[in-house]
């Protein structure tokens, strides 16, 4: 890697901040449905800030959400989504079904589940997407479960919300 | 029928008087905490200067500053050294008694104090030249170098820097009316913007040529107005500047290769430009269809590849304008197209290197005479002889007729939606600033919104106007609500100097364009928003506009008191929630209701003294009879008999009962107060459309009732259904409550397909 590329990465946040309407905001929503014993996830992120981080990590050039998208896009979410957003069900880390991505206008949302949830005594998220290149990420996880309905800010200082019932 | 009118007004003052009674006397009293309230504590009061009404008063006063430069280009050791003789009237009633100067460059001198003031742990990683610069006592040696500072006469004046801040001092006071010139010498080391962040700089190319693009370059008055008097608040790096109008004589000595462009107009083009060049800058001036060429592509590529040891002078002159930038470089490509606004002709111009291409000679100039069109119909016509866009690496910033704007395609020439998508939205953003602020001067360093917000705001409709399939500018009000509904403890109000906000782009630049969004589509239209908002750019015009005089002139030219709008939407950082909360269906009855026997027994009247009436009665009420769903209200002969006997035939026959009464019941848990949009479905699929005004709320913050008559039954209700209003939580918005969450239904469509 060249000094350059070194200096582009460093450089390219704060004066994309300084000139663009730009805010640096995730949403995950996360619902228990008790009849289905599911719990439903969305996480809804920006597009370009996605593809900085993915193109960055990759050292490639993916196109998201254009005609030139790479074919196995979904993997890299996957991926992606899998190293940065945990969730513990009652003390036990659970995986997640990765069931679709859409994209609404600059934001692509996940449609994650996990399955056979019966009860939820206690509920960890971490969530640390897009932290390592955006200082001033923040993701805001909503819970709604057992008819409460809970909101956690997560940053890169705290990126662990914690919810027992 | 009079004694019916007598008793019914006697029942209405008796309720009044009844309930007043009723009052619990234990309760804490408090301010008026009505969302309605005048805005007359927060805007400063009216007066000759800056009136009631928003418009300029007769007393309304401006400086003004006229320049005369010779700057010198020193490419080889980027240094930028100026001799400038400046004339300062004084129109003010005030004696002065001395100048404030900014020395914007002074932010990145090595004492600077902006780098003081900022917080966080170490970056995540340093290259060898910016660990040297942070910690090995080599930062770079920006700022100023003051050679002298003079009178007329050659006289050393008396002088004081502050960082960015310099005051002059005066040998006597200036008076009311009268002139003062003075002579500044100085130079600074030019920075690589691409690793010493800023808005003015170079751009080093890997064939060892340099992009400059230069601005707050010399020391610049600092505006003395009617409110301020001097603004002058320190430059920190973000919020942006204050500056006075006035006339700029300028040359500019550049290597004899370089291709310029600046704020104003160049006096010598057969001096600068080769004579087939300068043939196509004249030619430019009458094509109108399609950008063409005064520097080609070719020619480019042929200047960068040696470097010349002469130099040239550019000699340019701007008229009333706040500010002076200009871009240089061996490498740039010229564009133009002439643009008629009414009975104007102006030109839109592009400088770019052949690394812009082919994305800049597809798009630059055209972008720049759809701005100049569209902003022209939502303020005045364009009153500068060009606007020019210069494509300079990861920037985005405006001076008065130039902008630096970012958008580059891949090394194989091609590009993305999104690459293109970001250079259409920047190009037209820094163009539209010539309006806000650069002709309406609101003052940036204490209010970023007024300048960034409108911008932001006309963007929309331009962009919409070049692209509508790119811009779509539907979403604008949806978009915003990720970040209203964000933690509340890192929002500001709007009404917030830039520099102490948080998420400042959101705050400052798309929450107002948002705001005006919404006023126009939703709140006032179109027609009433487009005449205040023209209103208001016209008035303020090459003068100094405050927030107050915004929301003045907003309300003076449309009769709508939006006082409420600016106080949610711009002074707190509350957001937009309303919900349909229940549904309740009511069948006329000529039989008195609980209700109506309960009201005449409070009165000390019977139920046979009530006046002849209709009552509704709900579904899910003990007194409902399943045989009145049978009945039409004209089946009763108390409303049949009162037609047959006020109404003509012809009237008769427009007459319609309705067949449902439906009572709606809505619920605001949000702070804002907006209108209730509301959609109707009917059982047989069509729909209709009801806007209850904001006002609506004025009397209750958290709940409102309304009786909605329809002829047909209805089978859904959807509150904001296109999403206008900013609705931060939808889940709330629809009746039936949709038991399908939208997790379910991508679910389903994902199995499906």
């Amino acid at each position: 890697m060249s000094l350059k590329k070194y200096l582009y990465i460093l450089f390219l946040i704060p004066l994309v901040a300084f000139t663009m309407h730009k805010y640096y905001i995730s949403l995950c929503e996360i619902e228990h449905n008790e009849e289905q014993k599911s719990l439903q996830i969305t996480i809804g992120l920006f597009i370009d800030d996605l593809e900085f981080t993915l193109n960055k990590k990759h050292k490639k050039t993916l196109n998201l959400a254009t005609k030139q998208e790479v074919e196995n896009i979904d993997d890299y979410y996957q991926s992606y989504l899998n190293n940065h957003f945990k969730i513990t069900v009652n003390n036990n880390l659970k995986s997640y079904t990765y069931i679709g991505k859409e994209y609404d206008d600059d934001i692509v949302r996940f449609y994650l589940e996990i399955t056979n949830i019966e009860e939820i005594k206690a509920l960890e998220i971490i969530n640390n997407l897009l932290f390592k290149d955006f200082k001033e990420q923040q993701n805001i996880v909503k819970i709604k479960a057992n008819n409460i309905h809970k909101t956690f800010y997560l940053t890169a200082k705290n990126d662990k919300g914690l919810l027992n019932f | 029928m009079k004694k019916i009118f007598i008793l019914a007004i006697s029942i209405a003052c008796i309720s009044t008087s009844f309930y007043a009674q009723e009052v619990k006397s234990e309760q804490k009293a408090h301010y008026n905490t009505s969302k309605f309230k005048q805005l007359k504590d927060k805007l400063p009061t009216p007066n000759k200067q800056h009136t009631a009404s928003g418009a300029p008063g007769y007393e309304y006063t401006q400086q003004q500053v006229d320049y005369k430069m010779n700057i010198v280009l020193d490419e080889k050791n980027n240094k930028l050294f100026g001799e400038e003789t400046i004339t300062y009237h004084n129109n003010s009633k005030d004696n002065l008694d001395y100048l404030w100067v900014q020395l914007d460059q002074n932010m990145r001198a090595p004492n600077s104090k902006t780098n003081e003031i900022k917080g966080g742990g170490p970056d995540a990683l340093y290259s060898p030249s910016k660990f040297t610069k942070q910690f090995m006592g080599k930062p770079f040696q920006g700022g100023f170098n003051i050679e002298y500072i003079t009178d007329i006469s050659g006289n050393d004046l008396n002088h004081m820097v502050n960082n960015t801040m310099m005051r002059v001092d005066l040998p006597k006071p200036l008076a009311s009316g009268e002139k003062f010139i003075f002579n500044i010498k100085w130079w600074y080391n030019i920075n690589d913007y691409t690793s010493i962040r800023g808005r003015s700089g170079y751009e080093p190319f890997s064939d060892g040529n340099n992009l400059y693009v230069i601005a707050q370059f010399f020391p610049r008055l600092a505006v003395y107005n009617n409110v301020e008097g001097w603004q002058n608040m320190q430059f920190w790096g973000r919020s942006e500047f204050a500056l006075e109008f006035g006339n700029y004589e300028v040359s500019i000595t550049t290597p004899k290769d370089h291709i310029l462009n600046a704020t104003g107009v160049i006096q010598n083009p057969k001096d600068v430009f080769t004579n087939k060049q300068y043939k196509r800058y004249i030619d430019a001036k009458t094509t109108y269809d399609n950008p063409v060429f005064i520097v080609t592509p070719e020619e480019a590529l042929e200047t960068e590849k040696e470097k010349s040891n002469k130099t040239k002078t550019w000699k340019i002159y701007a008229e009333n304008v706040r500010d002076f930038a200009f871009a240089s470089s061996r490498k740039l490509i010229w564009d133009a197209m002439a643009v008629k606004l009414n009975d104007r002709t102006v030109m839109a111009y592009s400088l770019y290197p052949n690394e812009g291409n082919p994305l800049w000679e597809e798009h630059s100039t055209r972008v720049v005479a759809n701005t100049l069109k569209v902003y022209s119909e939502h303020t005045f016509d364009y009153p500068y002889p060009h606007a020019t866009s210069v494509n300079a690496k990861r920037q985005g910033m405006e001076y008065p007729m130039i902008c630096w704007n970012y958008g580059r395609p891949n090394a194989n020439g091609k590009y993305s939606e999104r690459t293109k998508k970001g250079m259409i939205g920047v190009v037209t953003h820094e163009v539209g600033h010539n309006f806000f602020p650069m002709i309406v001067n609101s003052d940036e360093r204490q209010w970023t919104w007024m300048d960034e917000g409108l911008n932001s705001f006309v963007e929309i409709l331009a962009e919409y106007k070049y692209d509508s399939e790119l811009f779509p500018m539907k979403s604008t009000a949806k978009d915003i609500t990720r970040y209203m509904s964000g933690d509340q403890s890192k929002l500001s109000p709007i009404m917030s100097q830039g520099g102490t906000v948080i998420n400042f782009g959101s705050n400052a630049y798309a929450k107002p364009a948002a705001g005006l969004y919404i006023l126009r589509q939703t709140i006032m239209g179109p027609e009433l928003f487009d005449y205040a908002f023209k209103t208001y750019a016209k008035r303020w015009a090459f003068k100094h506009p405050t927030p107050a005089d915004f929301f003045r002139t907003m309300e003076d030219a449309s009769a709508m008191d939006l006082d409420w709008f600016w106080r949610g939407w711009f002074y707190t950082t509350g957001n937009t929630d309303i919900g349909i909360k229940e549904v309740k269906k009511f069948y006329v009855t000529n039989k008195p209701t609980e209700r109506a026997k309960n009201m005449a027994k409070a009165y000390g009247i019977t139920v046979d003294q009530l006046p002849p009436s209709l009552y509704l009665v709900s579904e899910d009420s003990k007194e409902f009879d399943k045989n009145l769903k049978k009945k039409k209200p004209e089946d009763y002969n108390l409303l049949s008999d009162y037609v047959e006997q006020n109404f003509t035939s012809e009237e008769k026959a427009t007459l319609k009962a309705p067949k449902y009464f439906y009572e709606l019941v809505f619920e605001k848990p949000g702070d804002l107060v907006m209108p209730i949009i509301v959609e109707f479905e009917y059982e047989d699929g069509t729909k209709e459309r009801k806007q209850y005004p904001a006002e609506i709320w004025r009397l209750n913050d958290e709940e409102v009732t309304k009786v909605f008559p329809s002829s047909k039954v209805i089978k859904n209700i959807t509150v904001d259904p296109d999403e206008q209003t900013a609705d931060v939580d939808l889940t709330n918005n629809s009746w039936p409550k949709n038991k399908e969450t939208k997790f379910e239904q991508f679910k389903r469509n994902q199995i499906k397909g």
